[in-house]
């Protein structure tokens, strides 16, 4: 096991060798650059700031001095926000960002799978049904609908929740983007958890327990279940990847000084070195949490072995 | 032993299914009743709802059917009893193994966890004591090592030992009956009779009544004291075993018992000439390796067979699973990758490549074992049997193909108005039958027939085999006949290939092979599938 997940993290070097690359020369493939924005620098000073930021040197060895840099963790200074470095950045937003989808990621897992549960123990009953229109509308109503619904009814009108800030992180300052950002998982991991239980229920070894006479929590905890979360836990992968590493729509809807606004920004903004910044994290993040996905799958099923 | 008192007693069974064509009874008003000690049969093909009146009895049925009537066990009404009152009769008084042991047990836990969770529960032992138990019940079910084994997981286990568990935790809190549903149909003929001699010799040490439900009449001969014959839901016929085989009076009990497959098959003349012909073939899988991941594990899973079939002739390929029957006869048609020559008809095919292959697949067919995957479920019957047409008569009209389609539908014994069905609205021997038409259609010569029959009701079975030796006689076929089952081999094949762990331990014509086999294994494959002495007389 441990073997392989050394070589899992060996194979990974390429891998991030080739979406450095790829990131890097497309970015440079788009017109404009960092400093031609609309209110215009005067030509003196845009030539100074390129040269300083090395922006004139032929592309190739701008490659070679990012790659060099990126090697020794430094990940270069911000164009548009020059009191800061990337990893500066990072290290104020990330955690934010992180602590805001972990949550949501452990409340949608933890709901999403007892909600599926119970709708595939009722299946094409009464809580089947009402588990699915549930599911239906979380996954359909987009979250800038659902944000701002949050802050109007929690925010203004019951005045429970803060509209929107990050308080520096008080409890009641995350409920509402963490419920945004839980919403349409906590409907996806419901109607995957559904579909896999009713499978599991359905399996031979399910009703050899029955037949053995265990008790329902037996058969429906030890058994099914357990069986069931396989899906659960390779959606988690990537669902995790994507969560942690910030939401444009929630942290700018409440105002939460998280790393997820930094990816459309610097695009936008061709602030080069904090695109390839997010770029770096977001792919360090899903290689490791798909291996984590990996190694999650030999514990919990004895079948799958590495060697 | 009481011989004479009833312990289980069901009557007027009902099983209903809910389905969206309406209410499906697949159980239409049973009476059955099994005594202390004794070995009942519960007889019957595909459909005839045998396995659903235990279901409906243990109450496991699928959550869309309902049973009606009374199942009575000792007084009292299990379809009536409370879910926990039912679980205190489930697994502990009445018990029951199924027909897959592949699946029946649960992949994550380990056979100790499995074997100690109903003895816990049933008798509240704590958990040194169950370990101790169940240690036991591996010794009395005989698997070797059962320490180690405790600690096993079911994927490490072969079906025949999966079995073994099965039973072990079936009769964990001494059963008075046992319900056998199909328990050895999954497995391999000399891992069947091992495991019926089990079950015999836990019968006579434990006295627990055996309820077995089977298709296979060779075990209700050797096992039953009675019998009841099921068909459609019903009870045609009860009685005890032995009259049954002498004299059975329904004439349904009689198709059953004259389904054996019979006759046997003249070998080609001498000078008929060579269709296929493979020469020291051989086939290697790899198994892992890769990058960083070290050697790849070589097994070879055809090893130096050669093999010589003539027109009109057919050679039974026998052995058991993973001997590599079936990827030989893959290889031979070049579906696999292979060492070694390989000559169709007068040319040498070893090396030839897809495009090489494609004018001469229409000479070689191949029909499977399973007639439900085969078939595309979203082509009609039509579409599926002209397929073939397409790519090696492309200059055919429309009209013309669904002449051939008319005429090769004929041909295996079904309604020409079948083309625009369907493959989901027929049973699995008449798909079989539109597997044959698929092959039969582009007019080959060899055909690989790959359990064409197992997965079939005996009474089918028979059926198929005479229409495959009709085609036979009518085109002159040469057929490669793969099959785990002798007694079908025997009706099919002039000669006979025994194969073990890929490499051929016997080969010779039909009737030697039969009267004389020569290698150990070959012996003991007969003996395990012909043998019908009873292992246990009624007690």
């Amino acid at each position: 096991m441990l073997r392989y997940v050394l070589r899992r993290l060996l194979t990974a070097i390429p891998t991030l060798f080739v979406i450095v690359t790829m990131a890097f020369f497309l970015m440079r493939v788009a017109p404009g650059g960092p400093f031609n924005q609309e209110r215009g620098l005067s030509p003196e000073i845009r030539a100074n700031l390129e040269a300083q930021f090395g922006l004139n040197d032929p592309l190739w060895l701008q490659f070679v001095h990012y790659l060099g840099n990126l090697l020794r963790g430094n990940f270069g200074p911000s164009y548009n926000m020059p009191d800061f470095t990337v990893t500066e950045l990072f290290a104020k937003g990330l955690p934010i960002s992180v602590q805001l989808g972990a949550s949501a990621l452990f409340l949608a897992l933890l709901l999403g799978s007892v909600l599926g549960t119970v709708a595939a123990l009722n299946q094409n009953k009464l809580g089947d049904y009402t588990v699915i229109a549930l599911a239906t509308a979380g996954s359909t109503i987009p979250t800038f609908v659902i944000a701002p619904v949050i802050q109007l009814l929690f925010g203004l009108t019951w005045k429970l929740l803060p509209i929107g800030g990050w308080g520096d992180g008080a409890f009641i300052n995350k409920v509402g983007p963490v419920l945004t950002l839980a919403l349409p998982q906590i409907a996806i991991v419901a109607r995957l958890m559904r579909g896999s239980m009713i499978e599991s229920l359905r399996s031979h070894h399910i009703r050899t327990a029955r037949a053995l006479g265990l008790s329902d929590w037996s058969v429906v905890v030890k058994h099914a279940l357990r069986g069931a979360i396989l899906p659960i836990v390779s959606f988690t992968g990537p669902a995790a990847a994507a969560l942690l590493t910030g939401s444009v729509i929630v942290e700018t809807i409440f105002s939460i000084p998280g790393v997820g606004r930094y990816f459309v920004d610097a695009a936008l903004n061709r602030d080069y070195t904090l695109v390839m910044g997010t770029v770096v994290v977001i792919a360090i993040f899903t290689i490791v949490f798909n291996l984590i996905v990996d190694v999650m799958y030999a514990v919990v099923d004895p079948r799958v072995r590495y060697d | 032993m009481a011989a004479s008192e009833t312990i289980l007693s069901v009557k007027d069974l009902r099983v209903r299914f809910r389905t969206l064509d309406g209410a499906v009874e697949a159980v239409k008003g049973i009476n059955i009743h099994v005594d202390a000690g004794e070995t009942v049969a519960v007889v019957g093909e595909s459909g005839s709802g045998k396995s659903q009146t235990m279901m409906a009895a243990m109450s496991l049925l699928a959550s869309n059917g309902e049973a009606t009537g009374s199942v009575d066990y000792r007084g009292r009404n299990l379809l009536t009893l409370s879910k926990s009152e039912l679980n205190k009769v489930r697994g502990a008084k009445i018990s029951m193994i199924f027909q897959e042991p592949m699946t029946s047990l649960d992949p994550l836990y380990s056979i100790g966890n499995q074997l100690i969770e109903p003895i816990r529960r049933h008798r509240g032992l704590n958990a040194a004591e169950a370990h101790e138990e169940a240690l036991k019940l591996l010794r009395l079910v005989h698997i070797p090592d059962p320490e180690r084994r405790m600690k096993s997981y079911p994927h490490e286990m072969s079906g025949g030992q999966r079995q073994r568990v099965m039973i072990a935790m079936a009769l964990a809190n001494d059963p008075d009956i046992l319900i056998a549903d199909e328990p050895t149909t999954a497995l391999d003929v000399t891992i069947q009779a091992q495991i019926l001699m089990l079950l015999a010799e836990l019968q006579r040490k434990l006295g627990m009544a055996i309820v077995f439900i089977t298709h296979d009449l060779g075990i209700v001969r050797r096992f039953a004291d009675r019998v009841y014959v099921m068909r459609q839901g019903e009870v045609v016929e009860e009685g005890e075993a032995e009259a049954i085989f002498v004299n059975p009076q329904h004439a349904y009990t009689k198709m059953l018992l004259a389904a054996e497959p019979t006759g046997s098959k003249a070998p080609p003349p001498a000078s008929a000439p060579v269709v296929l012909e493979g020469r020291n073939v051989e086939v290697t899988f790899r198994i892992g390796g890769g990058f960083l991941a070290g050697e790849p594990l070589m097994l070879r899973a055809v090893d130096h067979i050669s093999i010589r079939l003539q027109r009109n002739q057919t050679i039974g390929i026998v052995g058991e699973s993973g001997s590599g029957k079936s990827t030989l006869g893959r290889a031979l048609l070049r579906l696999l990758p292979s060492d070694g020559v390989i000559r169709f008809g007068d040319r040498d095919i070893s090396t030839a490549n897809r495009q090489a292959m494609r004018p001469l697949r229409r000479e070689m067919q191949l029909v499977f074992q399973d007639p439900f995957g085969s078939l595309s479920p979203r082509m009609t019957v039509g579409q599926v049997i002209t397929e073939g047409l397409l790519v090696h008569e492309p200059n055919l009209s429309g009209k013309q193909r669904d002449q051939r389609a008319v005429e090769a539908l004929n041909e295996v014994g079904l309604d020409p108005n079948a083309r625009n069905r369907y493959p989901h609205e027929f049973s699995g021997g008449q798909r079989q039958r539109i597997a044959i038409a698929r092959a039969m259609i582009l007019k080959p010569k060899l055909v690989v027939l790959d359990e064409p029959t197992s997965a079939l009701d005996r009474s089918v079975q028979k059926q198929i085999v005479e229409l495959l030796r009709k085609l036979q006689a009518d085109h002159e076929l040469s057929y490669l006949f793969i099959s785990h089952d002798l007694s079908v081999v025997r009706a099919m094949a002039d000669y006979i290939i025994v194969m073990k762990q890929g490499k051929i331990v016997e080969e010779g014509p039909t009737e030697a092979i039969f009267s004389n086999p020569q290698h150990a294994y070959t012996q003991t494959l007969m003996a395990a599938a012909i043998d019908v002495t009873r292992f246990r007389l009624s007690a």
